[in-house]
């Protein structure tokens, strides 16, 4: 029986985390799940991290977007230092352990194939073979 | 009517003579029997409701749906990606970088190991010495679609340049997306080094 109480309360915290019942509902249309944990921190996108060990490993991190894309949420918009601690390579999330920043270091990028600023591939030489110009007479 | 009490009474002598006969008969007569095959079904309302619900299985489907109900509660065992993540190696062979010193120098000498060892024969590099004096590449092509991702390029480098980066997200729509070149590898680098960096930290004892 305790066990289900302790679902019940599981269930009740996970709602009061997302504020509410509208607020819940809001969240599992977009996300297919009710978690309730504590916010380990944001990254500059706007993406919240939040951890809970109650649940396993491979489920004990979880991400929720930005509320700026709405449903066009992808795994390629985490940054690289919440990368690391978001696929449990490194234990210590940036915010306790911030990664050296370098003057030529730049801004993460989402995946931005099928958009106009997709990556398109050119030569970084000279051709070696050019069309004969013929000469002027 | 005669006809029929004839028949009664020769049935009537039929049992008499079958009795009379008995102790000087050499076949016995079977005086009881028992039934062997099942009991033919009651066709009471009730019996026959309940064989209904029983050739319905309506018990196992009870407990059947009781099985899926209590899945319901329990914690499911997939990961719900692309919000939860999958453990990964600091060694995890992912997209190339190439690699800058803290400079902002980029590392790679052309030494064209990569280009040598590479298995799929992927990586395409050519070199000319630059304005300096030093020798860099001017090609550094990777063709990721040729790529079978064994991390030799990573290993024969030696100067730590051509790195294989712990993304793995970067799936595209076309093919021509994947040809990349050097600036994309650079780039790759520079948007990626804060997690190269902390993976090549937590893996240097045994490089």
């Amino acid at each position: 029986m305790s066990v289900y109480l302790e679902k019940l309360r599981h269930f009740r915290l996970a709602i009061k985390q997302h504020g509410g019942i509208i607020g819940a509902y809001l969240n599992f249309y977009r996300t297919d799940e009710l978690k309730w944990g504590d916010l380990i921190g944001e990254d500059k996108f706007g993406n919240k991290y939040f951890q809970n060990r109650h649940y396993f490993i491979g489920r004990s991190r979880w991400v929720q977007y930005s509320d700026a894309v709405g449903m066009d949420y992808d795994g390629s918009q985490i940054p690289p230092e919440w990368h690391r601690w978001l696929h449990y390579i490194g234990d210590e999330p940036p915010t306790t352990a911030p990664p050296v920043k370098r003057s030529w270091m730049v801004d993460h990028k989402p995946n931005l194939t099928g958009t106009p600023e997709q990556y398109v591939p050119y030569s970084t030489v000279k051709p070696k073979i050019t069309a004969w110009e013929p000469p002027k007479a | 009517m005669a006809a029929l009490r004839l028949y009664s009474v020769g049935k009537a002598a039929h049992t008499v003579l079958n009795h009379a006969a008995r102790p000087v008969a050499i076949a016995a007569s079977r005086t009881f029997w028992k039934q062997v095959s099942p009991p033919d079904p009651s066709y009471e309302w009730r019996d026959m409701t309940d064989k209904a619900a029983n050739t319905i299985f309506i018990l196992e489907i009870c407990k059947g749906l009781g099985i899926t109900l209590s899945m319901l509660f329990k914690e499911p065992a997939t990961l719900n990606y692309p919000f939860e993540k999958g453990p990964l190696s600091p060694r995890f062979r992912g997209e190339h970088c190439l690699r800058r010193y803290p400079s902002g120098e980029e590392r790679c000498i052309a030494c064209k190991l990569c280009e040598a060892i590479c298995p799929a024969q992927a990586i395409t590099i050519e070199a000319e010495p630059r304005a300096d004096g030093s020798r860099r590449t001017t090609r550094y092509d990777i063709d990721m679609t040729k790529c079978i991702f064994c991390g030799f390029c990573q290993e024969a480098c030696p100067v730590d340049a051509i790195v294989e980066g712990p993304n793995f997200e970067y799936s595209t729509e076309t093919h021509e997306e994947l040809l990349y070149n050097k600036e994309k590898l650079l780039d790759n680098g520079d948007r990626w080094e804060p997690e190269i960096a902390a993976n090549l930290q937590a893996d240097y004892l045994y490089r």
